[in-house]
């Protein structure tokens, strides 16, 4: 019984880090219906600029916000080179998802020219032994990732539902030719989420540097992790994307009590496709359907 | 010279694995992204017949296009309801399950320490082995050109452009897709073995994402639908990134510099000119 506790706290540990991996990259699609897989790579550059300003020992919080400005900055100078071109020619999806493949590949090795693939170890807190609660066991770290990521979502839940701004990109996400034509510079409403959901993945890389130690190529796992969480829970829909997550992060940790742990990524890819195969709305779409229109 | 020579084979390889991906692509518009499992299950059937079990030769060869063949017919049928991007991200979770297997089936491919694989004696040396590339190449383009001009390869053509309207004219657009990609799956397939036998080596991260870019930048370059087009690209998109050899880096350094180097390509063509040098039909 206690493994189960265990494995449940690991679980949401692990969800909790897909969950703000997959918000950005939701948010992202939602408003410009295409699927923005360098978001993985855009995850690593808040880890890696995190770990830099961290070495400069500027505040934790300061360098962890300053982290994801710089990422989103970043992102949205990358979306202004290539993704908006695309749009301005009208480019179909699938070269967009293909364009998208490339600047994952690209982001994830310029951040291995820069920080090398060896894995680098961000010393933010200090090794302390975890806490047991009803016999599991948990770090104060992971106390801290698990509630970082719930402030976040709350935080995007507020911005999406209750400002101006959040009320325009659900506009734009719903139909963006009838947001434009009402008056919404769409945009430039366009350009906010992605800057915004670009910080938010950034601050789910300095999740994961206090988590693990950060490798490049962590990037394509993160962001097959947080789209298999979005396709499980319903890409079309934010907060479906973000429980989708959470179930992924209990499923995988799950798993390891009857497969060999190794099987977690065997387990995530084969959801994926099953999904997309069965219902591509994901479980949103089989419990709302009539309101998705797809 | 054996430099030289082993870059030629390198080219010749993977101008087939493009070729038989523009089939499926360009010619007839199936968006497959899981081209380079297909690659990895005929490396590691050849791997595994051949070196463990002394199979002969042609019988592996036969069966790694076999196997590729077989997964392809599923992965077609399975994906059948699937169009456009959708399509595109199924066959990519595809890919990636099989990633996932080859990576954890370690009692039968070896998991992340790889398979070494012996090659047969009469391929043994460069030359031999360049020539017998040379001759695969030569004949299954010589099919893959046959195919494409036939009256079968013209309703691939319609496939892609009006599939609705190749049904309307009572086409079986379903079977059409499947005889296509099933030979791409099988040309492939072989050609996989023959990659495991020119690396003596396979290994999970050798089919990665990384090398379906590589593939997707020769056959975006050279243009959807263009065989010739194909053709050059594998020799500019092969060759471009020796150049980096020639400059006194470190591996540390090379490595990352030719992932850039194709990402930046392949951004490059897809932004200024998607049609690529010789390509015929748009991507939508």
């Amino acid at each position: 019984m206690e493994y189960y506790i265990q494995f449940m706290i690991n679980g949401l540990i692990t969800g909790s880090i897909y969950a703000v991996v997959a918000a950005g990259f939701s948010l992202i699609y939602n408003t410009h219906k295409f699927v923005h897989f360098a978001h993985g790579a855009v995850v690593m550059v808040g880890g890696y600029l995190f770990h830099t300003f961290f070495l400069l020992e500027w505040n934790i919080i300061v360098a962890a916000l300053m982290a994801a400005m710089v990422t989103g900055g970043l992102a949205l100078g990358l979306y202004q080179l290539t993704y908006a071109v695309f749009y301005k020619k009208r480019a179909g999806n699938v070269i967009l998802l293909m364009a998208s493949i490339a600047l994952l590949l690209l982001i994830n090795n310029v951040l291995q020219l820069f920080y090398g693939a060896q894995a680098t170890v961000v010393k933010a807190f200090p090794v302390t032994e975890g806490l047991e609660f009803w016999g599991a066991i948990i770090t104060p770290v992971q106390i801290i990732i698990i509630a970082v990521s719930l402030i976040l979502l709350g935080l995007l839940y507020i911005l999406m539902t209750y400002t101006q701004l959040g009320k325009m990109m659900r506009a734009v996400a719903d139909n963006d030719e009838l947001s434009l034509i009402i008056g919404i510079p769409r945009d430039n409403v366009k350009r906010f989420s992605f800057f915004i959901g670009s910080f938010i993945g950034a601050l789910g890389g300095v999740l994961v540097s206090l988590q693990e130690a950060l490798v490049p190529s962590r990037g394509t796992y993160l962001i097959i992790k947080g789209f298999t969480g979005a396709v499980i829970g319903g890409i079309e829909s934010v907060p479906a994307s973000i429980i989708g997550s959470y179930l992924l992060g209990f499923i995988e940790n799950i798993s390891i009590i009857y497969l060999p742990s190794d099987y977690k990524i065997t387990i995530s890819f084969g959801l994926l496709f099953l999904f997309l195969i069965f219902s591509p709305g994901g479980l949103y779409a089989l419990f709302f359907k009539d309101r998705v229109s797809k | 010279m054996y430099y030289v020579l082993s870059l030629l084979t390198q080219i010749g390889i993977y101008a087939v694995i493009a070729l038989s991906f523009n089939l499926a692509l360009g010619f007839t518009g199936i968006i497959n992204l899981s081209h380079i499992s297909f690659l990895a299950l005929g490396a590691y059937t050849t791997a595994i017949l051949y070196t463990q079990f002394g199979m002969s030769f042609g019988v592996v060869m036969v069966l790694s296009g076999l196997l590729s063949g077989c997964v392809a017919l599923f992965l077609i049928y399975a994906c059948r309801k699937l169009r456009g991007d959708y399509l595109a991200l199924g066959t990519l979770s595809f890919h990636f399950v099989i990633y996932s297997f080859i990576r954890n089936l370690e009692t039968i491919t070896g998991g992340t320490r790889g398979l070494i694989v012996d090659r047969p004696a009469f391929i043994n040396d460069g030359i031999n082995f360049f020539i017998m590339v040379v001759g695969l190449a030569v004949v299954f383009t010589f099919i893959l050109a046959r195919i494409v001009r036939s009256p079968f390869g013209t309703l691939l053509g319609a496939v892609r452009d009006d599939e609705k309207l190749a049904r309307a004219l009572g086409k079986d657009s379903q079977l059409l897709k499947v005889k296509a990609i099933v030979i791409s799956a099988f040309i492939t397939g072989v050609m996989g073995g023959v990659l495991a036998f020119f690396l003596r080596y396979v290994h999970p991260d050798f089919f990665f994402l990384y090398e379906l870019v590589t593939i997707l930048t020769i056959v975006i370059i050279g243009g959807l639908a263009s065989l010739r087009g194909t053709l050059i690209a594998t020799f500019i998109v092969l060759l471009i990134p020796e150049i980096l050899r020639f400059v006194a880096l470190p591996s540390s350094i090379i490595g990352p510099s030719r992932q850039i180097l194709y990402s930046i390509i392949l951004l490059l063509i897809l932004l200024i000119h998607s049609r690529g040098i010789l390509g015929k039909v748009d991507l939508h």
